[in-house]
Formats: structure tokens, sequence, C-alpha cells
């Protein structure tokens, strides 16, 4: 690891200047992905801007939102009454996504910025890939892929965004508070991440400068139901071969309104809306949720490590809405 | 010496807790990893981005203006050495940078040296390098360079004619991945020069062939190289061969005059200090209506490094394991340009085993019999089907017996895909299995104080598994002593020679060589009984320790004090050595029969989602004599995650275009965690084993072998789907 510049500043102002004024500076809060990235030679910033001091940490819980501080750790956003009540598939990711140690650094912020395992883009001795290098290639596509994404992706880069708890929060059209240099905006998750397809080497719409504040989690309306179903080759400490999160209201026999995204399979978190207006305001039909999947799958960009992934992403989403719907059958 | 020692067993099977424990859980059990010297720099290996062809240039000169920077080595600079000698476990390491020749990714081509870890590190990171790149050979089935016979070939009867005259024929291949041997405590050493005199601090299993190698390639005397090993953070095999780090630390120290010290990272022990090879195995078997085994071919290949030998092993339990007239048995390596090979736990037969027992479920399925009774049929209990002796000592059936009794096995629906709970297919399997003996050669001194306490002196290495705790019951049984009036020395080169860790042999071996030493202090201390006393006259054999006192065997109140006989002839000290020694007696006509095994496995299958759970595992071991039963039943826990692992984690995967490891850390490589494992029921049976004194059989490896084969064996009883190929991932199992 090379030297670098540590700051520590307590004031949000103070730390959007100290990233903007300096091209070379990030933030750096959990540091669950970038000591790692450092340790690996990858990402080699020459400040370190530490937030960990900012007043972000906490959970405001309002009638129909919570509003959770950037810097609130997975473990505490877990651990909230209301996050069980009435997210619970947000509850079950988190507690799927990382072990507790981890949980107990990371935080929501942090999270969703996490950069991909690609493990070509985390060796700093192979040179093809476009995600770390402009226009170099992408050495996953001729190699080993296995924990790659399938959507949103093509020949140019396979990188996968693996966030567990970034799966519900963008069923939910959570949204994040950012304050940059140009000040404060609101980012919807729906459009704060930038697929692989679009631009190998742009991960999200964040600025240099830009700090996330603050996430928004819509709380789903009573009588709603939620789960979330992580498939992986252990039982734990993995990151999902394919998930499913699903939140839906049934009326009777019918899906009177549905949220499904699936993780896993994305470049970046994955809304499933094809899915979703396949399946509101129709009966349940096992037969449908198959039908709801292959059409999010439609798109799908494979290699052959990854070709299995289109149908256990089907099957993942058929079983959680299989589990999600019998129940009230 | 008697063929069983007599005196085991007031301590020896106890499950006394580890007597190093306090040390290891207090922080104080000193790792090559903790050793500081004044003045000590330290080293980082910088290894090949490609895996053929030669080092053109290396700017080493622009590294030394950095901060703490003191040395670059490489292959201009580094010293010339002279040939390895050929030691046990020989694989003698290959020389590293004496040219600017690359056989494989990940090769050592530089040793950064600087004042800190962190300076080495970046200064490293920093060094350019030109190759001049080859098309590498890296596909088995490709363009072979060379093709090494590994286990010697094996025949016995007429295969050909026992395929003929079979009712029930079955064939097909198996494929193991490579696994990395990944214990936990990174590799690593420091190595200090003092004139000729070297002294290293290191991860190896064996402190004696790493002095041997150390003092042939620098020059100098055996007796100039010290290796210490008091403790070393596992290694499942990854610290039997003298792997370049050392030579390269070693090498450096010498250069630049200092301790060096130097630590390899997580991805560099997947690259550097072995692993098992991928394995291909055709197996064949042919059997009677009754089951009756007709013939048995085993042809299996593996794959080793351009200037590596092979690991082999992989059909060794083949011929010896079921009583079979026609039986062949071929082996091959292939060498490419990928990392060094080497042992890891249960080598060779974890993936033999795996193909073998395999095709036994696939014969028993077509024969319409039990599995368990197939191999009830066949197993060769009595004599060593290849050789036609004596078996020393074989408990397999027993095995099978009491695990099926364990498992409720009977209650088996015996037809696949039968068995479901809601979404779940519930499956049962099960595999026989044994593992070769092997027996290499320890010595170790007992040394007797005025004040009653006593040591033990041996140059192996505890690798984790409990050495120093068993020897210690061992000796205590044999001195007539409490286990905390015995301190046990070891991991130093300078004690007398010992074997590795390795081959599960070390418990057998120094065991003997403990129990030999005790005969011959016991004869040292009948020397210095005078004509007067009570045991004067006595043979060795004749008298025992008890409480402080030696004594007639057959009269206990025949004795003298042990401080009396010392103080009588002016000594505050008495030693003795011992060293294994050959059987004797009736054992001299039996094949060494090492352990055996059975293993029962019940496992749950999602099948929409391809999710696998093992739910239950019963596993039962003939181990010989236990020396410690719970140390021996972590050894048989610790082997069945492995096993779990290799079943349906483990795999090293390559880049095909260029020799990279592709999933070289601990977050993309799998190894079993704690969710994946059920709860292990182990259970031992059998005997002293009749061919040494102390009866034991080496159990740290046993318990994996076998339990692959029992997971694919209970996937195939619970979806009709047969797995041959591992690990066995959730593609394989969407159904």
């Amino acid at each position: 690891m090379r030297a670098f510049l540590y700051d520590r500043p307590t004031a949000v102002d103070e730390a959007v200047a100290a990233v903007a004024a300096d091209p070379q500076a990030a933030f750096l809060a959990g540091g669950t992905t970038q000591v790692d990235l450092m340790k690996d030679g990858v990402w080699t910033p020459d400040r370190l801007v530490d937030i960990t001091r900012l007043p972000l940490r906490g959970i405001l819980v309002e009638s129909q939102q919570l509003k959770v501080g950037a810097l609130t750790t997975m473990e505490e956003l877990a651990a909230e009454p209301v996050v069980a009540q009435r997210l619970a598939f947000v509850r079950e990711a988190l507690l799927h996504g990382a072990s507790v140690q981890l949980r107990n650094m990371a935080t929501i912020g942090g999270n969703l910025l996490q950069r991909t395992r690609c493990r070509y883009f985390r060796d700093p001795t192979v040179s093809a890939c476009n995600r770390r290098s402009p226009d170099s290639g992408c050495a996953a596509v001729d190699n080993v892929a296995r924990m790659h994404a399938i959507l949103g992706v093509d020949e140019r880069c396979i990188a996968l965004h693996a966030s567990d708890v970034a799966v519900p929060l963008i069923a939910v059209d959570a949204s994040v508070l950012v304050n940059g240099p140009a000040g404060q905006r609101r980012i919807p998750l729906t459009e704060f991440w930038v697929r692989a397809d679009e631009g190998p080497s742009i991960e999200n719409v964040l600025g240099h400068g830009d700090l996330i504040t603050e996430i928004d989690i819509p709380l789903l309306p009573q009588g709603w139901r939620s789960g979330y179903l992580k498939v992986r080759d252990r039982a734990s400490y993995e990151f999902a071969l394919t998930s499913a999160a699903v939140a839906l209201q049934l009326d009777g026999d019918l899906i009177a309104d549905i949220r499904i995204a699936l993780g896993g399979v994305g470049s970046v978190p994955w809304r499933a809306r094809e899915a979703e207006e396949m399946l509101r305001g129709t009966p349940v039909d096992p037969l449908r949720f198959e039908q709801a999947g292959r059409a999010v799958m439609a798109s799908a960009f494979t290699v052959p490590g990854t070709a299995f992934k289109v149908d256990l992403a089907v099957r993942t989403l058929s079983r959680q809405l299989l589990t999600m719907t019998e129940a009230k059958r | 010496m008697t063929a069983t020692q007599p005196d085991l067993g007031t301590w020896v099977g106890k499950g006394i807790d580890r007597v190093e424990g306090p040390h290891k859980v207090t922080g104080t059990a000193p790792y090559a990893s903790d050793v500081t010297l004044p003045g000590m720099l330290h080293a980082v290996v910088v290894t090949s981005t490609i895996a053929a062809g030669s080092i053109v240039k290396i700017d080493s000169s622009a590294l030394l203006t950095l901060p703490g920077v003191r040395a670059v080595f490489t292959h201009e600079n580094f010293p010339r050495l002279n040939t390895p000698t050929q030691v046990l476990f020989g694989e003698a390491p290959v020389v590293p940078m004496q040219d600017a020749r690359i056989a494989f990714h990940g090769q050592e081509v530089a040793l950064v040296v600087a004042d800190t870890p962190q300076e080495a590190t970046e200064a490293a990171r920093l060094l350019e390098i030109t190759y001049a790149a080859e098309p590498p050979l890296l596909d088995p089935a490709g363009q072979r360079r060379e093709t090494l016979p590994s286990s010697p070939d094996t025949s016995r009867g007429d295969t050909d004619a026992g395929w003929a005259a079979a009712d029930v024929r079955v064939g097909a291949t198996y494929r193991t991945p490579e696994n990395t041997n990944n214990p936990l405590g990174l590799m690593g050493c420091v190595a200090v020069w003092d004139g000729d005199h070297l002294e290293i601090h290191d991860s190896t299993q064996g402190t004696i062939a790493l002095r041997t190698i150390l003092a042939g390639m620098f020059g100098v005397p055996e007796s100039g190289v010290r290796v210490r090993v008091p403790y070393l953070g596992g290694g499942f095999g990854a610290g039997l061969n003298q792997w370049p780090y050392k030579i390269l630390a070693a090498g450096a120290a010498r250069e630049l005059g200092v301790p060096v010290k130097l630590m390899l990272t997580r991805p560099q022990m997947f690259r550097l200090v072995g692993h098992r090879p991928n394995s291909e195995h055709q197996v064949r078997l042919g059997a009677a209506r009754d089951g009756g085994l007709t013939m048995i071919e085993h042809r299996a290949t593996s794959l080793s490094s351009m200037d590596f030998p092979a690991v082999g092993l992989l059909t060794s339990g083949t011929p010896h394991l079921y009583d079979c007239a026609n039986v062949a048995t071929v082996e091959r390596t292939v060498r490419l340009n990928r990392r060094y090979p080497t042992s890891m736990r249960a080598p060779g037969e974890a993936e033999g085993n795996w193909a073998v027992e395999t095709a036994m479920d696939e014969l028993a399925h077509e024969l319409g019999m039990d599995p368990l009774d197939l191999r009830l049929r066949n197993l060769a209990t009595e004599r060593d089907p290849a050789t036609g002796k004596p078996w020393s000592s074989n408990a397999v059936i027993e095995c099978c017996r009491v695990g099926a009794e364990l498992f409720g096995w009977s209650r088996r629906d015996p037809r696949p895909a039968s068995t479901r709970e809601g979404d779940l297919l519930i499956g049962q399997g099960m595999a026989a299995c044994g593992f070769f003996a092997y027996m290499p050669m320890s010595q170790a001194r007992v040394t007797i104080y005025a004040d009653g306490t006593a040591a033990v002196r041996s140059a192996a290495t505890d690798i984790g598994t409990g050495t120093y705790t068993i020897i210690t019951q061992v000796a205590a049984d044999l001195l007539g002593l409490h286990p905390q009036q015995v301190d046990f020395q070891l991991g130093d080169s300078d004690m007398p020679a010992s074997a590795h860790s390795g081959g599960s042999g070390l418990a057998s071996s120094l065991s003997n060589a403990v129990i030999d030493a005790v005969s011959h202090l016991r004869g040292e201390l009948l020397a210095l009984a005078g004509p007067d006393s009570p045991l004067h006259g006595l043979a060795p054999d004749d008298v025992v320790c008890r409480d402080g006192a030696l004594c007639r065997r057959d009269d206990p109140s025949a004795r003298e004090p042990i401080a009396d006989l010392l103080a009588g002839s002016g000594l505050v000290e008495l030693a003795a050595d011992g060293r294994l020694r050959p059987p004797e007696g009736a054992a001299r006509d039996m094949v060494h029969a090492a352990a055996y095994g059975a293993r029962f496995v019940e496992v749950a299958i999602d099948p929409m989602i391809g999710r696998l759970r093992v739910r239950r595992v019963v596993t039962v071991t003939d181990g010989g004599r236990i020396l410690n039963k719970k140390l021996a039943r972590s050894q048989i826990l610790g082997a069945t995650v492995g096993g779990i692992g290799q079943a349906l984690f483990e795999d090293t995967l390559t880049d095909p275009g260029t020799g990279r490891v592709a999933n070289g850390t601990f977050g993309d490589y799998l190894v079993a965690v704690n969710a994946d494992v059920p709860d292990v029921e182990v259970a031992f049976v059998g005997e002293p084993d009749r061919y040494t004194p102390s009866g034991t059989k080496g159990i740290g490896e046993i318990g994996l072998v076998g339990v692959a084969a029992a997971i694919g064996n209970a996937v195939f009883h619970a979806t009709g789907r047969r797995a041959r190929d591992l690990p066995i991932t959730v593609d394989q199992l969407m159904m």
C-alpha cells in the first residue's frame, strides 16, 4: 500500500470541500471495500477524507419513510424495528449480505457505492479491464466468469454490482440525498447507477466531491409483504449467484400490486419492471411467474461461465413468488 | 522390543486438552511471523505475469531510490546456488532466480528488501519487468511437452477376462479440480546468518529436510544450519516441500548480512506453496450378478509444473481396498506451464477414492444392490489382495457396519429420487475408504531429571494436529509420570532428527521412537543399579517406571527411586535416544495397514434453485490405537469439513489464456464455512495395529477420504442424477 494523506473533518461542508479541492482525494467511511482495493493496489488515492466523524449516523422514522443517515451501519439498519415490520426484505438482504463483523463496519452509503468483486478488476496485473482502464478490454469475458453480471452488460464489461441491500432498496424506490460542490440534490436509486453497457468505466452519476448524506427509504404500505431470496454456492459469507427481492399486496387470489428487483445478475441492482407489469393485477399463477422472469432475462448477455444464471434467476424469482403467494392461498 | 507396548493406557487414549493450548489462546506461541530480530529487513516476492518465456529487462535501479528500499534481487544478482540435495519428500525445490526463464504465471522473479513490509510491498508493486512471452502450454488435452509416470503401474490377473466375465459393467470418467491447501497461517520465514551458520525460523512441516536442502544449496555443513519451527499455522501439506521463498530469504540474508523476514501474502499462497492438482480418472468395474467384483481398472492423469515431479498417488489405494482377482492401475502426470503442485491432505487418495467409490455406487445401482452390501461383499479385510499377505489390522467392515447402524442406513429407500420433504429431495449416500501406510524414520531423546521431571526432544513439527500433546501422553505413560511432569520440545533441527508432519506418518513414527528411547533409558537406569539392588541384572523389558521409581514389572514392590539411582552415580540427569525400529516377529510378514473408514451422508437438495445442504454426516474410522480421543475426533471433524469443501466448493481456477490463478483470495476461493457443516458424528473402531509397538495408525488424512464420494452418491440417491465432476455446484443441481 502506498503512502497517502489522511484528513478527518467534522462537518459535511468541510469534507466535501476537502475532496473537491483535490482530484486524487476520496471519501472513506467503513472502508470495507476501499481498504481491500488499496491493499490490492487497484485504487491508489493520494488523500483520504475520513467521514466517520460527520453527523450522518442514525435513523429517523417518519410515517411514510425512513430517513437513514449515510453512516448508519448495516447492522444498525437491520436492527431497526420498523425495518423488520415494514421492510422485511431490506432486513433479510442486510442479514444475508455480510457477516456481523462487516455489518458493524460497513455503512449504508458505502454499501451503495461498493465496487465490483470481479477478480479481473481487482488484480492490477490484469491489464484488460475497461472498468479500471477505459478501452483496455475485458479479461473476464474471455476467462473465468461466474460471479458476473448478465443484465446491463455487453462484451466490454460484465462486472456485477454485488450489493444485496441495494436490491430491495431499488424495489421500493429509495433515493439518496447528495451534498456536493454544487449544493444538495436528491437522486432516485433507479437513476443512481450507470449500467456497464452504457459505459463500463462510469459506475454512478456522482461527480467528484459528491457525498451521499442520507438514504430515504419509503415504507411499504400496510398490508404488503416482502421477502428476499439469495441463492449462492455456500450457505454463508458469499455474494449472490442470483437473488430476488419481492414486495407485494394480495387481494384474494389477485396480485394487487408488486415490486420486484433482482440481484446477482446486473451491472447495477436490477429493477424488474417488465415482471412487475406482467404480474400486477393478475391471478397467482406459477406459469406466469416463470414467464415474468423470462421477460426480464430477454436482454441477457452471457458468457459460458454465466449462462446458467439466466435459468437460475428465473427460478429464483419464481420460487420467491411461490413462497410469498402460496402462504396466502 | 515387544510387539505391542504394554505400558500405554493411563494417559494415552484420554482426551486431555492440548498441552500447548494456553500458549495459543494467549497469543504467546511464537510462529515464524512473530519472530523479530534486531536490524531485520523485510522482503517481498515479485511474481511473473506471464506463464512461459523469459525476462528481458528488470528495471530495479529505480526502486533503490524509494524510501526504505535496501536491495532488489533478480536473476541477475541473486547468488548462484548448488543443485539441491534430494530429501525424503524429495520434490527438491527449483532453485529460484538462477536464470531469466519463466515456467509459470506467478513464478518468483524478484525480491524487494526494505526497512518495513509496507515499503517493500509498495516498491514491489512499482517494479517494471519486460518479458519475452512464449505461448504457454496450459491445456492438459492440448500439446503436451512431457508425460511422466506417477505412481507405479500395477496389474494382477486379467482385467480383459474380468470384463468379459462380468454380468454387470460400469465405466465412466471422473474429474477433480485443483484445490489449494490454504492453511490459515500465512507461510514465511526469518533467516539470519552468523558467519557460515544459518538459522531460519520457518513454517515447514519438516525441519530436517529444510536443513539438509539449505546446507547443500549454500555449501555449508548440516551442523551449520538450524531450522526452528516451534509452531506452524497449519499446512495440509503446503509445508512439506521446501519452497523457493525460503531460499530467497536465506540468500538475501546472506548477501545483506542482516536478518531477513519474508511473509507470503494470501494470493501468493495460491501460487507459491503448492496445491492439489487437477485429476481425471477412467474407471471400469465389472461384477457378477451376486455383486462379486470381476475386475477393477483405474486409469488416472494429473498435472504438474514444467520443472517439477508428479505428486501421484491417485491410484495408490485402488489395488488394496477390494478383494478382486483382476485389477489394473495406470497413472500419468502431464507437465504444463502451471504452478507447482504438492501433497494436499490425503493426496491422491481423496481424488482416487472419489472416482472409484462413485463407480462402486454406479455399479450397485446397475446391480440393483444396496451400496453398503456391495462394499461388504468385496472389501478385503484379512489379507492385502495385492500381495496376499495378512494385514497388520483392518476393521473396514466394522467401519461400515457401525456407520450404517449409527446412521440408520437400513431405513433408506434404495430407489433414487424416492424421498421428498416439501420442496426438497432427500438423499443418502455412503463410501468406504482406506489410506496408504506411511511411516518415515523419526528419532527422539528422552531425558529424566533428578527432580522427577522429564523432557522429550525431537526435531518434529506439530502442524496443529496435537503432536505436542500425544507424545507427552505417550511419554507420561512410559515414564510413569503426570503429563505436567513431561516437557515435550520439538520444532528444532538441532534436536534428534524426525520425520516431517505429513503422510499421516508422524504419530506412529515418533511414538515408536519414544517407546524405543524409554526402553533404552530403562536400560541405562538398570545399569546404575548396583549388585545389592532388587533390580540388578534385569532386562529393560522386565522393568517399568512408576511413581518416580524403576520397578519390576511383575513385582512393583521391588523398586529403586530414580532420583536415588541418579544421585548414586553423581548424575543430575540421564538421557537416552530412540528411533523407529523395523517390525519384529510376526509383524515382518504382515502388510503394514493404515487407517480405514466409512462415510455416511444425508443431503437435502432444492432442485428448483440447485441448493444442496449436507444435513448429516456419520464418519467411522479404524485408526488403530487412539492416543487422544479428543484430538482424534478433531482431526476427523476437520477433515470432514475439508471433504465437504472438496465435494461442493473448492476449485482453484486458472485463466485459460494466461495461466493466472483466477480466484486466489479467500473471497473468491470457497471453502466450507460453519453454516455448510452439519452435526458430524465421529466414531472409532478397531484394535491397536500389530505392525508397531505403539499400535497407532495415522488419522490426519483418512477423515477427508470418502466424504466427497458419499456426498456425490447421496446426490444421486436424492435426484437420480449422477455427478462425476467436482465440485458439485448449483448449476449441476438445477432440475
